[in-house]
């Protein structure tokens, strides 16, 4: 047992953090109101910065997983800094990097997966679709022609590159596509609550050509897509956390200087005992992504469960964090402009996308009647 | 970073869940129901070496680190065994005789660890007052020197194991000026004359534990039972809070662990609608937060632990938030449990009735949730 990071982690850490200096943070914030090129040029740039660490390419894929705490380390720091850089480039290099990266054949990882570690590219993975909808494809030679829709594609109108989950057959598979390719039309980007400076919209598929070099799968199980489950839930909870963490310190060193009835408001036990369990509840969470990223890294049969649950658990304490955070600040928080009132609507995010917490829940339950069947 | 247990603890825990299965379980239910300590429990803890595990050899012990002690608390509670029975045991192992193991002298730990690690002897602290409960600070027992005596005059209440206890580390004023810095500690056996024990109370849960007031009344003791060094009293009571935040904790998620089994169990064999109710998603939800309360629970608790073993000085922070979520946290999970199990659940047969009394206390007992958030909100 040992509650440390490495000194190496350590070291990631406090060279990643430093990357993030009051200038990036003002520059990432303004991603609220930037329009898509802004955010493209704005998170490749970030992208570039980020690249000599390696954090681009740690722990991508089930191969990855021994990397998994280490990326953790370097997440929390990230996450802290911007939400919606944090998640552009997650979708980038953790989910469709981890997809090419696990499955892919040795063509296309060659192709792919060095310009995702110098931060050359921005890319995406599409999994959800429209009630009623079935993203689907059909052999056509050497190459699959896919039909199909999906509602809600992170990165699409920045991506050079799409990964998108379709069926063969019924079989499973990932079609990796370029977003210019003929027959994907790109929707504009989503107007939303919170995360605005997130490149959301729709990807609509007509006979798109997709070589069989450009397929992973089709598949006999379903191992790629619960691999892409476990760390969508695990990059959300690190979201949770980065923006949980934010809003406590903001709201924290707040209630230290503004004062009512002469006296800091934290002294009031109102608002000082409401912070105690917002910090409460961000280092629990904290603890729980570290270890579920440790038994992903031990490939623990409980490694996806665990995950789901930290996943809930860091989603549901953000939005409770971000509403008290709120509350603290009161009528300077309620103000648009803020980081309180934006943390308030980027807040309930994590909690429906990826796997939504209701099917996360009943995930994890599955899982212990599965453990313990009669 | 890495949160594995060596394969000696694993092995080491795989017994003592075995040993609470088959030694203790069984008569958990009826101790409870009659609101007894169960000796013969007792006994076997300490036949087992779990009274004393941390102690050195010396004394009766096996050495062990604290995250073996924290882990030997959760697979107790994972075997069944009492809450009540378990709290008995933090007050006897941690709160007095781990006081003696680091403040007493070399005759106090001769005389005292090696009953206390069987059993024989059974041990209580005593630190809160009728007046003087979160604010330690202003406990009134006094103690005095009278011709090479101390005189102990006061009372204690809320004394886990005080009706049973055959010696008590006990706190009081030596200087009643010096606030937190005018308290000591002092060991005083049963039967001394001028100490005596009143009525256990009836408690909502944790009914297997005995816990009373302590009455002393012009009560002498030697000169030599001082505990420590005159005036580090709250010091000393504070350096049990390790052990507090992590081993006596650990039931908590070790409960958990045999609570998500039973439901688990439960919602299967239960029919329905015609149907096993853990095809709801209402139920399944339940089970769900049972276990995401588990998994948040773990590595606060072992934090601590762990912390310890290393040597490090004590993180109040990091100690309270353990103790601030699992109390608080843990009543949302425990009523699913009892909501999953319906009718049944409100029955004592069912022990979930009993981990719902029980669980209470933890926000309660050893430093309420608001005194931990008062800790956290200072420290911020």
């Amino acid at each position: 047992m040992n509650f440390d990071w490495t000194e190496q982690q350590l070291e990631s850490k406090k060279s990643i953090g430093a990357l993030f200096d009051k200038d990036a943070l003002d520059e990432l914030d303004k991603l609220e109101s930037a329009d898509v090129p802004e955010i493209k040029s704005t998170i490749l740039k970030y992208m570039k910065l980020l690249a000599p660490s390696g954090y681009l390419k740690a722990a991508q894929g089930p191969e990855g997983a021994g990397e998994s705490l280490a990326l953790t380390a370097a997440q929390e720091e990230v996450s802290q800094a911007s939400s919606p850089l944090f998640l552009a480039v997650e979708a980038t290099v953790r989910l469709f990097g981890g997809l090419v990266a696990g499955f892919g054949s040795d063509d296309l990882k060659q192709e792919i997966l060095n310009r995702l570690a110098e931060g050359e590219i921005l890319a995406g993975v599409g999994i959800s679709e429209a009630e009623g909808q079935q993203t689907t494809a059909v052999e056509r030679g050497d190459a699959y022609a896919l039909n199909g829709a999906k509602a809600f594609v992170t990165n699409a109108t920045i991506a050079d590159e799409l990964a998108i989950f379709g069926t063969v057959d019924d079989k499973h598979a990932f079609f990796v596509i370029q977003s210019e390719a003929e027959g994907v039309n790109i929707g504009p980007k989503l107007e939303t609550l919170g995360y605005r400076g997130l490149a959301v919209s729709s990807v609509e598929l007509v006979n798109v050509e997709v070589p069989k070099s450009r397929v992973l799968g089709p598949f006999d199980d379903s191992a790629a897509l619960d691999y892409i489950r476990m760390v969508e839930a695990m990059v959300l909870t690190q979201a949770s956390i980065g923006l949980s963490r934010r809003l406590l310190n903001t709201a924290t060193a707040y209630a230290k200087e503004y004062k009512r009835g002469g006296r800091q408001i934290i002294k009031y036990q109102e608002i000082g005992f409401k912070l105690a369990e917002l910090l409460t509840l961000v280092q629990t969470a904290e603890w729980m992504g570290r270890r579920a990223a440790w038994l992903v890294e031990k490939g623990d049969s409980e490694a996806a469960t665990v995950a789901n649950c930290a996943k809930v658990f860091s989603a549901e304490s953000a939005e409770f964090v971000a509403s008290a955070a709120m509350q603290i600040f009161a009528g300077a928080g309620y103000i648009s402009g803020n980081i309180v009132e934006r943390g308030y609507r980027d807040a309930k995010y994590a909690s429906l996308a990826g796997l939504s917490n209701e099917v996360s829940r009943m995930t994890i339950a599955d899982d212990i009647l599965k453990r313990y069947q009669i | 970073m890495d949160f594995d247990l060596t394969s000696e603890q694993l092995m080491f825990k795989e017994q003592v869940i075995k040993f609470a299965r088959n030694e203790l379980a069984p008569r958990v239910q009826e101790y409870d129901l009659r609101a007894e300590f169960d000796f013969e429990s007792w006994k076997k803890l300490g036949e087992f070496g779990i009274l004393g595990l941390h102690f050195p050899e010396e004394y009766g012990g096996s050495g062990a680190d604290v995250v073996t002690v924290a882990l030997t608390g959760e697979a107790l509670a994972q075997g069944g065994a009492d809450a009540g029975q378990l709290l008995a045991y933090g007050a006897h192992s941690f709160l007095c005789a781990d006081t003696i193991l680091v403040h007493g002298t070399d005759e106090q730990k001769k005389k005292y660890l090696p009953k206390l690690a069987t059993g024989e002897w059974i041990g209580c602290m005593g630190l809160t007052e009728p007046n003087a409960g979160s604010d330690v600070a202003s406990l009134k027992t006094r103690a005095e020197k009278r011709d090479g005596k101390w005189v102990l005059n006061g009372s204690k209440t809320f004394i886990t194991n005080g009706g049973i206890a055959d010696v008590a580390v006990v706190y009081a004023k030596t200087d009643p000026s010096a606030g937190h810095a005018g308290i000591s500690g002092f060991i005083v056996e049963k039967g001394t004359p001028g100490f005596t024990v009143g009525q256990s109370f009836h408690k909502m849960g944790v009914h297997a534990s005995v816990t009373s007031e302590l009455f002393f009344e012009d009560c002498e003791i030697p000169e030599e039972n001082l505990l420590g060094i005159e005036g580090m009293g709250f010091m000393m009571a504070m350096q049990t809070v390790e052990w507090d935040r992590s081993a006596l904790l650990a039931p908590t998620t070790g409960g958990f662990i045999s609570l998500i089994e039973k439901c688990a169990i439960y919602a299967q064999e239960r029919q329905q609608f015609g149907r096993p109710i853990a095809k709801f998603q209402a139920v399944k939800h339940k089970l769900a937060n049972m276990k995401i309360f588990l998994e948040a629970s773990r590595s606060l608790i072992y934090r601590i632990a762990w912390c310890k073993d290393q040597g490090r000085p004590l993180n109040h922070l990091e100690a309270a938030v353990s103790k601030l979520f699992i109390g608080d946290w843990s009543l949302g999970p425990t009523n699913d449990a009892l909501t999953l199990m319906g009718g049944y659940g409100y029955c004592h047969e069912y022990d979930v009735e009993r981990f719902f009394r029980d669980s209470r206390l933890a926000a309660i007992g050893g430093g309420t949730s608001e005194i931990q958030k008062l800790i956290i909100s200072r420290m911020m």
